[in-house]
This record gives structure tokens, C-alpha cells and sequence, in this order.
């Protein structure tokens, strides 16, 4: 059976680097959870003034995106600590011993070349329009760095968290794949 | 290479990557960098954040934690106890009035909850245990409650619908509509099958169970009051004027949010940041995988894969009939291995010009794919509902969970082949709620 | 043998992929070694993703509304303003003005050059009373194309609602909406003539143009060979001399199908016109001129096309 929603949030021993980590990791949950229930007022309060009150609604649609999005980013590594992410574990379960152990480290080594690959386009992204100002083309005109500004943390702090499962891996606390020896 | 060539590598390395264990999400990325760094050269990496952004940078996405939300929030209150006691009373003289009970409970929750997994939790929680009490089977426990869970992305509001709108670009109120009558079509199935199965092999000790006088029937039914509230609220503000189907997703939660708070007294900040918490780690899985797989179908229309595909299978000279059996087989393949978001994100593009051509409604079609979503989450591999059950009752090994659920995945697939045969079963609400197309 | 990629938007029955298919093909047919492939219906890139990707090469050319990059280049903005353009031959005797040379030079700046020119217009549609005058849209909600007739209506009192085009058609059934302003090839795509009561159609009169040309990656063209630039050249002229009298056929084809749905057409007259450029003068364009450095300068420039 896959590893799954349910299955338990990652291992940090006594380690003060994981346990950081891991509180960096839940802060961001916390973030992610306020944003969506800030998503959620915002567009009670637009069907609001539009409906009820009949006036123009300018910034909400916007703001409420951007909330969603940010808060997907910023869920990244709390998603991770929590063992959120779903996924199909066949190989994990044919494999035991060192080769299940050496394809976790491939696992855990490619999420983060991948993550890394993105969280460094994204601070590329993110500079660029910084740099240039660049705003959003609504009434509303929110300078886009700020939306834009998730993807480089959210990608940053959740390659963070994909450095703390790696160590943990290496240094026996957290077992390949979280799965027990058969 | 030629694109078909290509797609049936990418296919397989999609499928060696899926299977290593790696995240749904980071490994449609993976797959995508990898080919997009091969064929089109390190310049279209950087494109990829811009992807991944624009895929969530929609309004129609709010809708999926806000669903999810509404699902979370009920689940944590005793407000599905509070049905599920409700439908026993009412229901304790029919044969397998227990098992009637949780499908009918699964079946009001998922008009409250957009997710799955949710659903079957919520009911789950005090379904399993009850009926392992009164001897049930754990055979027939785990699968109904597994496979009544499934219900919440067929019955409106479902977060596959969504994904499903937002892909396809059809109307998301149309999209709920059209699942409604085939969900009751499904619990109409499974609570058949139900009757039947009790019927034929029920014991003294299932049936024995105390029977409640009218006045225990009647005190009950206040307590069902909050649901009604919350779907009525809901069904009003999205087909009334006040609010679009996404919009009207954030009133949902609120209203459940409220009701949990006021109702049901739900005021510790520890309760309240449990209901946001599993909310959040649900909409940021989902999410993700529609950022990644956003990334992945621009891979494979850049590589003039998905084109290719369609124009080979539409040149294909078959029969309409053979090509959605092939279509449904995929589906339920698909539907093995990956998460049902994963699947419509990336069968869409490639499917939809397909069932157009075919002169297949695009509604109805939403309906077939949804049915296979859910024989999806209930079969391994990757069975959302099935980690929920294992969550809820770890010592119900798995093997029991898909024996006691395959009796509804064949209900699911006589579903699928009374839809083909009278399709208006799909098309008929929208249609008269909405107008023809 | 050279590949170019087309990104845009639109169904394949659109005007606008029609125009993209017609320099494809003509490029074909002059046997230069250039083939470009289309991506149609933001197969590629979602609608208003393509301009950074065309900027720096990764996609050769889009068909694209100039308006949507106007966060980054707020001059861009001018190609989608009330009361600027008046007509189709206005249009096109705008698109070789000096201001358009402007809007050239920054696209330049962009490594993006002009393959084609063009101009669609478009109209008001309501569920309620016609819509001509300002004063018709004062309490509706409605959703506009563009943040500068955004302006406009908020200023003539309507309550403006942003959402996605695939939500319109159900949210003026169920009344969330009781206003659009857009293109007139959008209004019969989305169907609305089945929800609406009323639909005001570019005319003699109209406010709504938005500028929508093909373009290009400036590099890229400046990389084929001499012969394979001329093919493209000649095959975009011709598309543009199509795509003009295409722009004016739409008009009178939206109408034909509001009309057979029953739909009551009404007409914007000079005096209607005028009120709606008052009120764009104290709305949407000083908001433009206060966001651009020399605005003003640009505005008049596009304003003094005869
Ligand atoms: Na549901
Ligand atoms: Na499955």
C-alpha cells in the first residue's frame, strides 16, 4: 500500500537542524490556513457589496487568487513534513534493505533537483518583474511582485524540507520511504 | 523523433517515475523538465514557474478549498452522527438497514463536501465501528463506507468537477447539475445491492437489532436541520443570482464553518485549526498536482504529443461505441494509479476534441469520467478512500476493504452502461434547470 | 527547413486563427523552407501568458490583445480605450499613424515586432433595457474587457464583476450579471444571445476596439533567410488586407445571430457617443495619462488620427 495522507508526519529525533526545519515547516501551515480562511471572508464580503449593497467590487477576485495561490505555496513544505504529497509506492514495496534505501535517495534527489530548478526560475521570475515594475493589467494594478514572491519562498522552504528528509535519511532517523522493515 | 514515438516514451517514463515512490506532483515535474530540457533545450526551463503560476492563477480554483472546507468542517462537528442516527432509526426494518443508513448518510454528506476522501471519513468514523458492532462483516463495513465515500465527487459539489470545468471550459453550475441524478442512480444501486446482499446472506444477529417507536423517529429529525440548511443555502446562492459556482463554494464554507461554531459549539482554537489544518493539506495536495500537471500537458503540447494523439485517434475509423470503451478503459487504468485531479488534468486536452468529434455531450461525458474516478479511488495502487479506511480502521486488512468493495465497483460499471443506454439520465437536469445547450 | 510556432487563444473556427492559417499556408505554398505550426485555443500558453515567452523566443509568434501586457508596458493600454478608435477604416488608418510607430518602438524594446495589424470592435449586451447611454449601465453589474472601460463603466455607476469568461453565460442566466461589454466574435462564442434581451453592436458608433495583431519575435524574423522574410511579409499583407474586411464581416454577423435569437438590437448615435467619450475623458484617461510618464503626449498622439 502507498504512504499516504494518513500516514504521519515526519521523524526529527533529537536533531535541532530537523526540528527547525519542522517548525519552519508547520509556520507555514499556519500561514497557508490563514490565508485560505482569509480567501474565504474576502469573497463572502465581494458577493456582499456586490449583491447587497450593489457597489463595484475592484481588488477582492484578485486578492482571493493570489491568497490561493500563496497559500498552495507556502502548504508545500508543511504538505511535506506532514507526509501530505500523495504518491504510488510499488517500487518502495518490491524493493527492501539497501536498494530500497538508495531509491529513496534517488527520490528525495530528484524532487529536489527539481524544486530546486524551480524555485531558482521563480526568483528569476520574481526578480524580473521587481525589476521592472511590472503590475498586474486589472483596475486594481497590484505590483506582481508581491504575488509572485510565493513561488521563490514557497519553493525555497520546501526545498528546505526536502534537504531535512534527506538528512534524516542519511543519518537513520527517518526510515526510506517511512516504511517498516518486512 | 516522431510525437507518437515520443508519447509512448513519455508514457513509460511517466509510469518508471510514478512507481519510484516519488510525490504525484514533484514527479509530473520531474518528467517534464526532464523532456522539456531534451527536446525543446534549457531555455524552456525557465518557463517553468511561469507555467506552474498561470495554471493556478485562476478564480474557478477557489472553489477547491472552500469545498473542502465545508466537508471538513461538518466532518469534525457530531453533525454526522447526528444524520447517520437519524437514517438508522428510519431504517432499522429493511434488510441491511445499517449498511442503507451509511450509503444514504454518504450520499447527504457528499452534497455538502466536494471531496472524497472527506466524505468517507466523515461517515466512516462512526459508520465502521457501528456496524462491526452489530456483526456486520468487516468485508461489508470497510466497502460500503469506501465506496459511499466515492459519492462525494459525483453528487454536486465536487472538486473534480471543477478541475474538470476549468480544463474543458465548460460551465461549472451545468457540471454539478449533471451529476446529481446519476449520483442517485448510484445510491440507488448500491443500497439494491445492499438489501440483496443482506437478504440473501444475512444472520440473526444483523437483522435482530432494536426496533425505535415513531416518537424516537420524529425526535431525531431536528438534529438534520443544519444540513438542510447548508444545501439549501448552497443550491440557492448558485442558482439564484447571488454568487458563480466558485463564489458560491466560500459562502459554503462559511455557512459550515458557522454551524459548526454555533450549532455545534466547535469554539477551541485547537478544533478550529484542526478543521483548517486537514483542509489546507488537502488543497495544497490538490493544487499542486494541478500546478505540476499544468506543467507536464504544456510539455506535451510543446512536443506536438497531445495533438498527435488526438488527430491519430480521430482518424482511427471506428465506431463511436468502441472508441469510449476504449476511452473507459483508460480511464479505469489511469484511475489505478493516479489521484482522479492527476487523471482529468491530463486526459482532458487529449480527450475532449476526441468525445467532441464522437458527438458525445461533454456533460454527460463529465458524468462517465467521474464514475471511473471513483473505481479509481477505491482499487490499488493509489485508492484515496482506501487510506482513509485504513486510517479509520487499521486492523481491517486491505484485502477485506477490496473484496467487501468490489460489489459496488460493479454497481459503478452498470452505472457507466446505463448512462450510455439513456444518457438523458445525465443531461436531463441541466437541461431543464438550465436550458438545452 | 525552418519551424516556427503560432501561439493563441482562440477555437479554430475564430477569425483570428483563420488569419494565423492563412500566413501559414501561404508560407507553405512560396516553397521557402518555412513551416509554421499553430497552437490554437491556449494550447501552449494560457491567453495572457504569451507575450513574456514570445519576448524571449520561446514561441515565434501569437496572436495576441496588445491590452493584456498593459501592466508591464501601461502604453499598451491605448490599444484598448474607449472613444479612440472610431471605425474600422479608423482603425486602419490608426495602425500607420506615428502613435502606432510608438507602440512599435516598445515592442522593439520587447525584441517583438508587428507581423500583422489589426482591430476587432465589439458592443454592449444586457438582460435588461438596451444599453447606449451611460446612464443605462448606472446600478448593473457588469463585466467589461479591459481595465480602461472598467473605469469608464464604475464612473457611469455600474458595479463591475471580473470573472472568467466561461462563467458569463451562467451567470447572466442566473442574474449575477446583467451586463457585458466585449468583442463581438466573444458574444456569439459564448452563446449569449440564448441569456440576453438586448445588444447594442458596433455601428456607426462605437466605443469598444481592442487592437489584436500577430506578432512576432523581432530576432527570429531577423534570422531567416531574406527570401523566407519576404514570403512572410507578402503572406502577412495579404492576411491583413483579409483580416480588415474579416474585422467589419463580425460585426454584421453577431448581429445576424442576435437578431435570429430574438434578441432586440439597438444603436448607439453620436450623441450617445459623445456622452460615453465625456465620460471616458474624466475617467479613464486621466487614470492613463497619471500612470504613463508622457501619457498625455502618447494619448494625443493616437487622438490626432484624423
Ligand atoms: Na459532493
Ligand atoms: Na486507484
Amino acid at each position: 500500500m502507498a504512504t499516504l495522507p494518513s500516514a504521519g508526519a515526519a521523524r526529527t529525533g533529537n536533531n535541532l537542524f530537523l526540528r527547525i526545519v519542522a517548525g519552519l515547516s508547520t509556520l507555514c501551515g499556519w500561514i497557508a490556513a490563514a490565508m485560505i480562511l482569509s480567501a474565504v471572508l474576502i469573497t463572502c464580503q465581494m458577493i456582499f457589496i456586490r449583491f447587497v449593497l450593489g457597489q463595484s467590487t475592484i481588488w477582492q477576485t484578485e486578492a482571493v487568487i493570489y491568497l490561493v495561490l500563496a497559500s498552495t505555496l507556502l502548504g508545500l513544505p508543511y504538505v511535506q513534513l506532514m507526509r501530505g504529497h500523495v504518491n504510488v509506492d510499488l517500487m518502495p514495496l518490491w524493493t527492501k534493505g539497501p536498494m530500497r534505501k538508495a531509491l529513496a535517495f534517488l527520490v528525495l534527489g530528484s524532487s529536489i533537483v527539481i524544486i530546486g530548478v524551480m524555485a531558482f526560475y521563480a526568483y528569476e521570475m520574481w526578480h524580473f518583474a521587481w525589476a521592472r515594475g511590472w503590475r498586474s493589467e486589472t483596475v486594481w494594478a497590484v505590483r506582481l511582485w508581491i504575488p509572485y514572491l510565493a513561488m521563490p519562498v514557497g519553493f525555497g522552504l520546501y526545498l528546505l524540507q526536502l534537504g531535512a528528509d534527506m538528512y534524516a535519511l542519511a543519518f537513520g532517523i527517518e526510515k526510506p520511504f517511512g516504511l517498516e522493515d518486512n | 523523433m516522431d510525437p507518437l514515438t515520443l508519447g509512448l516514451l513519455v508514457a513509460a517514463v511517466t509510469i518508471l517515475v510514478l512507481f519510484s515512490g516519488v510525490s504525484v506532483a514533484a514527479g509530473l515535474l520531474i518528467v517534464a523538465g526532464g523532456f522539456l530540457l531534451v527536446f525543446d533545450g534549457m531555455r524552456s526551463l525557465e518557463l517553468m514557474p511561469e507555467i506552474f503560476f498561470g495554471k493556478l492563477n485562476s478564480f474557478a480554483l477557489l472553489a477547491i478549498p472552500m469545498f473542502i472546507i465545508m466537508g471538513a468542517a461538518i466532518a469534525s462537528t457530531r453533525a454526522g452522527a447526528d444524520l447517520y442516527e437519524a437514517l438508522e432509526r428510519w431504517l432499522t426494518r429493511v434488510p441491511g438497514g445499517l449498511v442503507m443508513s451509511n450509503l444514504g448518510a454518504c450520499a447527504l454528506f457528499s452534497a455538502m463536501s466536494g471531496s472524497s476522501p472527506a466524505t468517507c471519513a466523515a461517515i466512516g468514523k462512526m459508520g465502521i465501528p457501528e456496524m462491526r458492532k452489530r456483526g456486520y462483516s468487516d468485508e461489508v463495513a470497510a466497502g460500503s463506507i469506501a465506496a459511499g465515500g466515492t459519492l462525494g465527487i459525483l453528487i454536486p459539489p465536487s472538486v473534480t468537477m471543477i478541475v474538470y470545468g476549468i480544463a474543458t471550459e465548460t460551465s461549472i453550475g451545468r457540471l454539478f447539475l449533471a451529476g446529481v441524478m446519476p449520483g442517485l442512480l448510484l445510491v440507488g444501486l448500491f443500497m439494491a445491492w445492499s438489501v440483496f446482499h443482506t437478504w440473501r446472506y444475512g444472520n440473526a444477529s444483523v437483522l435482530a437489532t432494536r426496533v425505535y417507536s415513531m416518537r424516537e423517529r420524529l425526535e431525531i429529525l431536528p438534529r438534520v436541520i443544519p444540513f438542510i440548511v447548508i444545501i439549501v443555502g448552497v443550491l440557492y446562492a448558485m442558482y439564484g443570482g447571488i454568487a458563480t459556482p466558485s463564489e458560491t463554494a466560500a459562502v459554503g464554507a462559511l455557512l459550515c464553518l458557522l454551524i459548526a461554531m454555533i450549532i455545534y459549539r466547535l469554539w477551541s482554537p485547537a478544533k478550529l485549526w484542526g478543521i483548517l489544518r486537514d483542509s489546507t493539506r488537502e488543497s495544497v495536495m490538490i493544487l499542486f498536482i494541478i500546478g505540476a500537471a499544468g506543467v507536464f500537458s504544456y510539455m506535451l503540447s510543446s512536443l506536438y504529443i497531445t495533438q498527435s494523439i488526438a488527430e491519430w485517434i480521430s482518424a482511427l475509423d471506428v465506431n463511436r461505441w468502441v472508441l469510449l470503451g476504449v476511452v473507459n478503459v483508460f480511464l479505469l487504468i489511469a484511475g489505478f494509479f493516479l489521484p482522479p485531479v492527476a487523471v482529468i488534468l491530463m486526459a482532458a486536452p487529449i480527450l475532449m476534441p476526441i468525445i467532441l468529434a464522437a458527438d458525445f455531450d461533454p456533460y454527460w461525458f463529465a458524468v462517465i469520467l467521474t464514475i471511473n474516478m471513483e473505481i479509481g479511488l477505491i482499487s490499488p495502487p493509489v485508492g484515496l478512500n482506501l487510506y482513509v479506511i485504513n486510517s479509520i480502521a487499521p486492523d481491517i486488512p486491505l484485502k477485506k476493504i477490496l473484496v467487501g468493495s468490489l460489489p459496488y465497483v460493479g454497481c459503478m460499471v452498470l452505472a457507466i452502461v446505463i448512462l450510455c443506454i439513456f444518457p438523458g439520465i445525465a443531461t436531463w437536469l441541466p437541461d431543464l434547470v438550465m436550458g438545452p445547450i | 527547413q525552418t519551424e516556427l510556432r503560432l501561439s493563441h487563444q482562440w477555437s479554430t473556427g475564430d477569425v483570428r486563427h483563420q488569419v494565423a492559417q492563412m500566413i501559414a499556408d501561404e508560407v507553405a505554398a512560396a516553397n521557402v523552407g518555412l513551416e509554421i505550426t499553430i497552437y490554437p485555443s491556449e494550447s501552449l500558453f494560457r491567453a495572457r501568458e504569451q507575450y513574456n515567452p514570445l519576448s524571449r523566443g520561446q514561441v515565434d509568434m501569437i496572436v495576441y490583445p496588445l491590452s493584456y501586457s498593459g501592466g508591464q508596458r501601461p502604453e499598451y493600454n491605448l490599444t484598448l480605450m474607449p472613444g479612440l478608435v472610431r471605425n474600422h477604416d479608423h482603425a486602419a488608418r490608426l495602425n500607420e499613424s506615428p502613435f502606432m510607430e510608438r507602440i512599435e518602438a516598445l515592442m522593439a524594446e520587447d525584441d517583438v515586432m508587428v507581423l500583422v495589424h489589426g482591430y476587432l470592435a465589439g458592443g454592449f449586451a444586457s438582460t435588461g433595457d438596451c444599453i447606449t447611454r451611460p446612464e443605462h449601465v448606472s446600478g448593473l453589474t457588469t463585466r467589461a474587457a479591459g481595465r480602461a472601460f472598467e473605469e469608464m463603466l464604475a464612473a457611469a455607476g455600474a458595479s463591475i464583476s471580473s470573472m472568467a469568461s466561461s462563467e458569463i453565460y451562467n451567470a447572466m442566466q442566473t442574474g449575477v450579471l446583467q451586463a457585458v461589454n466585449t468583442s463581438s466574435s466573444s458574444f456569439a462564442s459564448f452563446r449569449l444571445q440564448e441569456q440576453v434581451a438586448c445588444y447594442t453592436p458596433a455601428g456607426d458608433y462605437a466605443l469598444w476596439f481592442m487592437y489584436q495583431p500577430v506578432l512576432m519575435n523581432l530576432s527570429t524574423f531577423e534570422g531567416l533567410t531574406e527570401e523566407q522574410q519576404a514570403a512572410l511579409t507578402a503572406a502577412a499583407a495579404n492576411a491583413e488586407a483579409w483580416y480588415l474586411e474579416q474585422a467589419k464581416a463580425e460585426d454584421a454577423a453577431s448581429v445576424a445571430v442576435f437578431r435570429e435569437a430574438g434578441v432586440q438590437i439597438a444603436e448607439m448615435t453620436e450623441d450617445d457617443f459623445n456622452a460615453w467619450l465625456a465620460l471616458a475623458q474624466e475617467s479613464s484617461y486621466p487614470s492613463f495619462v497619471a500612470t504613463v510618464p508622457n501619457g498625455q503626449e502618447l494619448l494625443d498622439l493616437a487622438l490626432s488620427v484624423e
